[in-house]
Parts: structure tokens; C-alpha cells; sequence
């Protein structure tokens, strides 16, 4: 395991090695991560480190392997090779019920077509801790997500008859009621309008800022990701191509590499924004 | 049937109450009172309550006509005839409904879908092949085809070590893809089915009548070392099952959410796989071809109950169960007087059904 052994050299944030008293910055070591279908390496040693209490967006173009990793981080789907370090354990030895008080996993395929109220969804971010019985500690939990997420009035309704952006505050609110440090959410922008998309990449932020939870994400809108994130992952062709603060990855030539189309950089809000043509 | 108008009536007073009981809840979110919340809350899960006890009072009633009617009270050695023959298939009709509906209930939640149906894995048309084979290789008269106890224990080894092959270790190797599960259901039951027609093309005319009767469903004539071997064997399958059955309101958010929530997935759907395709084995060993049984019951039950809850679904099925399999032996017995068998009431009423949920859930 590596967190036995003394810290190797090799990783390394942006390239810079991490000296052993900055390690406790990190919570996650991703070490030659490989995952392949059919003998093609669709994530081919990938390699990162993921740091405490920030937003991290992982961006690329389609195919470039960022769900895939984004599953393989969080034990969705079973590595091939390589290693995850998650607070000093491997992931595969963690017990699956322990890592799911720790870390939060929310993909876009879920099933909604379940006669389930809100306020049933969200008690079910409570199973890792009290199974299927709710102590009086899970029922506050789970008003205080509820409240959170601004849903009380929806709180009865089943989340079949929800619109597309309520529902996705909903599970985001079971998410909360998991009460756990680290939350993985796989496109949670994906089929939502501007203003149910803006509305979440707010969330988002304030999830890290306000709760101080780690934020990882995987976005298609790299303005978003530019916008509300600290740092960038860029993945291409199954490799991570680039990995810095926003400053860093948002530049004309890095985007033009990473996505193969002209772009211009411009600054909103002392944020670097692009625009693509 | 008289269970489908009641159905369909408590299913419009319940929706009625649905909204006046989410009003209520509304206003006492918004006056943020404690007490109110805690009410309400209790309010739902009571309605639930209410619906399985009149389900139960209903099953039990019809249970009750099922063991009086037609018995002719005066004579004390008539009635003991009566009760001696009627309590055993009471039993059997009983044991069938709680395995087929719970197997059902399970059976759904795993794949994933609500209108498939148990039958899809295979047992019905294996139970059928193996009975057609015995009278094709050794005759009707043999001792496998005649000793219900024997051909019980056949069918049960038989049914088991394919549904441990196929569901164990088949599925293993296909990833646990539940989609091949319904694939290879599928295949398996044409499989079966062309060997057992073809066996019937060249059997002798008379052992082929002999053979069609043991071919529908039945509840007569079961011995109480098959009731007995049948009962213990679900009860093992469901205490070694229960911790998987637990994770049953988990395991329906779907795969991505189990495990996110620390379910081992994976195990727990082969296990919970393997234990439905035994308990249907166990079922249709005993009874014979049954299992589509479960797709009505499984249905009715999840539109009346309107919950993700399983304890009460697999409760409210099995009762539904009940209800169907009892009433419907009723009116066999003493309506049509033996000239129906009750399994085509149960393929004909489901089969309608079956259209009726596929013309009426498009909208999902």
C-alpha cells in the first residue's frame, strides 16, 4: 500500500512533488490508474492527486476517460491496474459501508421512477450510518438537507413528478443528508437549463465554501468549470493532459490542445472565461 | 374478478387521500410545528397499515369461505372428509401465494423493472420438460411419473442445479449484467420448450393425455411430505436471504446508488437472484407451472400500497396472492365445477393485465 511506505516521489500535483508535510493537504492519491475495455486502455496510467476542502472539475472532450476515472475513484466501477490511495488506505480495502460515511458518489443515471418522496430520498443518504431504521440524529440530518436544498415544500411529493432541476436538488439533498467530507458528482449539469445549471454549479460552491466539503466533478461546460472550480483536470485520450489552478489550465493554447477548436480567453469577475468558435 | 373492483376502488380513495393528507403536511411544514410533523408522518404510514390489514382480513375471509362453503354441516363425518381434503390445498395455496409473490416483488427490484415476471427465468417450462421427458423415457405408469414424492424430489434437484448453474455461476461470468439474466431466461425457455414439443410429437396418444394433466398448475393431491419438505425449504432460503432482503429498499435506487450508500452490489444481487429462481423452483415443484402468478400480484400490490417500502410490498403481494389463488380455486370448485383449471383464469385475467400495464405506463 502506499500509504505504508515512505511518500514516493512520484506524485506530484502539476508536477511538483509533494513533500510528506503537505500531504495531509491531499485526501485522495491516484496513482497509474488504468481501466480497459476489449484490450484498449480508455484511462491509460493516469496519475493525480486530488486536494482537501477545494473544487475540482475534471474536463476533456467525449471518450477522453474523465467518468470512467470519476467511477473508478469511487469504486463504481473496478480498476484494472494501478492504485487509489483515499486517506491512507488502499480503496479497494476500505469496508463499503465505512467509505460511504467518508465519500458521496452521485452519477446520472438514477432511477426515478420509484414511488418515493423527497423526503424519503434524502433519508436514504442516512443508510450508511443507521440502515434502515432513522434514529432522532438522521431525522434532523435530514431536515436540516432538506431545508438546505430549499425543497420543504416538495418534501411529500413523489420525485417521479418533480421537473429535472428539482429532482436533481433532491438527490443532491440525500447527498447532504450522507453528511460525508467528499462528494463526487458525475455531470450534474447534464440536462438541466441555464438557469437550473447555474443554480447548481452555486450549490456547488457553496457545498465547498459553506460546509466545506471537497468538491470533484466531472463537467462538459468548461465555463462552469472555470467559473466555480480552484482546479482544473484535463483529460485526453484517456491521460491527463493538463491539472492546475484555473489560471493555469485556461489558457487559448492549453484549451486549443485539449479540445482541438479555436478559442479566446477573456476575463469576467477575474475569472478566465472562453469563448469557442 | 371481485379482487380487481376493490382494488381499483381503494386505489381512488387512496389517491384521494394522498392529497388531502399532503395539504395537511404542507401547512404543518410551514407553520414548522414539530408535533404536526411527527402526526402527519404517521398519518401515511398508517394508511399503509390500514390497507395490508384489510388485505389481510380480506384474504382471510376468503380462506375462511374457502374451508365452509358447500360443506354439509349435519353430518360429522362429512365434515371431517371435507376439512380433511380442503385444509391441505388451503395450505399449499397458501405457502404458493407468499413464495410467488415475494419472489416476484424480489424478483422486480433486482432487474430493475416491474413487468417482468419470475416466469421469465425458465422454471416453468423446465418443470414441464422434465415431466414430459419421465413419461417420454419411462412411461406413465413408472414409478417416477406416479410417486408424487418422487417426482418432487426429481424436479426439485433437477430445477435446483440449473438455477444454481445458470444464476450462480452463469451469471458471474457475465459480469452480473441483470439484462443477460432476461436473455438467458428467455433462451432457456425456448430451449426447454422445443425439446419438450418435440417429445410430444412422437409419445404415445395416450401417455401425452396422461401427461397433460400433470402439466397446469394444481393444488389437489399434494402430500403433506412435499407441504412439509416445500416449507421448510422457503423458510431456510428466506432466513439465509435475510440480511440481502433488507438492503431491498437500496438495492431499488439502482446500482450507482447502492453502492454509493455501502452496498456490496454485486453479491447481493446474485444471492437475492439465486434465492428467487430457487423459491419459484421450490413452488413449481410443488404445484406445478405457476409463476406467472407473479406478475399480477407483484403489480396490484405496488398499485395499491404505493411505496418503495419492501417489507410491505412483499406482505401486500402475498396477500394479493392469496386472495387470487384461493378465490379463484373457489370459484373453480364450486362455480365451474372442476371444468377450469385455475391456472387459466390466473394466465387470462394476468394476461390482460399485462396489457394493461404496458397501454398505461407509457407516460414513465
Amino acid at each position: 500500500m502506499i500509504a505504508s511506505q515512505k511518500p514516493p516521489a512520484r506524485i506530484s500535483v502539476c508536477g511538483a512533488v509533494v513533500p510528506a508535510a503537505e500531504r495531509k493537504l491531499f485526501f485522495m492519491f491516484v496513482e497509474n490508474l488504468t481501466k480497459k475495455y476489449d484490450g484498449k486502455a480508455v484511462v491509460n496510467e493516469v496519475s493525480f492527486t486530488i486536494p482537501k476542502g477545494k473544487v475540482l472539475s475534471l474536463i476533456g472532450p467525449n471518450g477522453a476517460g474523465k467518468s470512467t476515472v470519476m467511477g473508478m475513484i469511487s469504486r463504481l466501477i473496478a480498476q484494472d491496474d494501478g492504485a487509489v490511495d483515499f486517506e491512507g488506505r488502499d480503496l479497494r480495502r476500505w469496508k463499503s459501508r465505512e467509505l460511504a460515511r467518508r465519500l458521496a458518489i452521485l452519477t446520472q443515471t438514477n432511477n426515478s421512477q420509484m414511488k418515493l418522496t423527497v423526503e424519503e430520498l434524502v433519508a436514504f443518504g442516512r443508510f450508511p450510518y443507521s440502515g434502515n431504521h432513522l434514529t432522532q440524529e438522521d431525522r434532523e440530518k435530514i431536515d436540516q438537507a432538506i431545508r438546505y436544498m430549499e425543497l420543504d415544500e416538495f418534501r411529500d411529493q413523489f420525485i417521479d413528478e418533480l421537473s429535472g432541476g428539482q429532482r436533481q436538488r433532491a438527490y443532491i439533498a440525500m447527498v447532504i443528508a450522507q453528511d460525508t467530507e467528499y462528494v463526487l458528482l458525475d455531470e450534474p449539469t447534464n440536462n438541466l437549463d441555464i438557469y437550473h445549471a447555474t443554480n447548481m454549479m452555486k450549490i456547488v460552491r457553496r457545498l465547498c465554501d459553506e460546509l466545506g466539503k471537497t468538491m470533484i466533478l466531472v463537467l462538459h461546460e468548461i465555463n462552469y468549470a472555470a467559473f466555480y472550480s480552484d482546479y482544473i483536470c484535463a483529460f485526453v485520450d484517456g491521460r491527463v493532459a493538463k491539472f492546475g489552478t484555473v489560471e493555469e489550465v485556461m489558457t487559448r493554447e492549453n484549451l486549443a490542445e485539449i479540445y482541438r477548436v479555436d478559442f479566446e480567453i477573456m476575463e469576467i469577475k477575474g475569472k478566465p472565461l472562453s469563448i469557442y468558435y | 374478478m371481485n379482487t380487481a373492483g376493490k382494488t381499483a376502488e381503494s386505489a381512488v380513495s387512496g389517491a384521494a387521500n394522498t392529497a388531502a393528507d399532503r395539504a395537511v403536511r404542507t401547512a404543518a411544514y410551514a407553520a414548522g410545528n414539530t408535533a404536526a410533523k411527527t402526526e402527519a408522518r404517521r398519518a401515511i404510514s398508517r394508511r399503509n397499515t390500514g390497507k395490508l390489514l384489510l388485505l389481510l382480513a380480506f384474504a382471510a375471509l376468503v380462506c375462511i369461505l374457502y374451508m365452509v362453503v358447500g360443506v354439509r354441516w349435519g353430518n360429522e363425518k362429512l365434515v371431517a372428509y371435507a376439512m380433511k381434503i380442503r385444509t391441505p390445498k388451503l395450505i399449499v395455496m397458501v405457502i404458493t401465494a407468499f413464495a410467488i409473490g415475494a419472489a416476484s416483488i424480489v424478483f422486480q427490484t433486482v432487474i430493475g423493472n416491474t413487468i417482468v415476471t419470475p416466469c421469465l427465468l425458465g422454471m416453468n417450462s423446465l418443470y414441464t420438460l422434465i415431466h414430459t421427458a419421465v413419461v417420454f423415457a419411462a412411461g406413465a405408469g413408472s414409478l417416477l411419473a406416479r410417486n408424487a414424492n418422487v417426482s418432487f424430489v426429481v424436479d426439485l434437484a433437477i430445477m435446483g442445479a440449473v438455477a444454481t448453474i445458470v444464476y450462480s455461476y452463469l451469471f458471474r461470468k457475465t459480469k452480473n449484467n441483470v439484462l443477460y439474466v432476461l436473455l438467458i431466461g428467455t433462451v432457456l425457455t425456448s430451449f426447454f420448450s422445443s425439446i419438450q414439443t418435440t417429445m410430444t410429437r412422437i409419445m404415445d396418444p395416450n401417455e401425452y393425455e396422461s401427461l397433460l394433466a400433470t402439466l397446469v398448475a394444481s393444488f389437489s393431491n399434494i402430500n403433506s411430505e412435499v407441504i412439509v419438505i416445500s416449507l421448510v425449504l422457503l423458510v431456510i432460503l428466506g432466513l439465509s436471504l435475510r440480511r440481502e432482503l433488507a438492503l431491498l429498499d437500496v438495492l431499488q435506487l439502482g446500482k450507482a446508488q447502492a453502492i454509493n450508500l455501502g452496498v456490496d452490489y454485486d453479491r447481493c444481487i446474485r444471492r437475492l437472484l439465486l434465492g428467487v429462481t430457487l423459491c419459484i423452483a421450490v413452488a413449481t415443484a410443488m404445484v406445478g407451472p405457476i409463476s406467472f402468478l407473479g406478475l399480477i400480484i407483484a403489480n396490484l400490490a405496488r398499485q395499491l400500497l404505493q411505496t418503495y417500502r419492501h417489507s410491505q410490498l412483499v406482505l401486500g403481494s402475498a396477500l394479493i396472492g392469496m386472495a387470487v389463488l384461493i378465490g379463484g380455486q373457489l370459484l373453480v370448485e364450486h362455480v365451474f365445477s372442476y371444468m377450469i383449471p385455475v391456472s387459466v383464469f390466473i394466465t387470462v385475467g394476468g394476461g390482460v393485465y399485462f396489457l394493461y400495464l404496458l397501454l398505461t405506463q407509457k407516460k414513465a
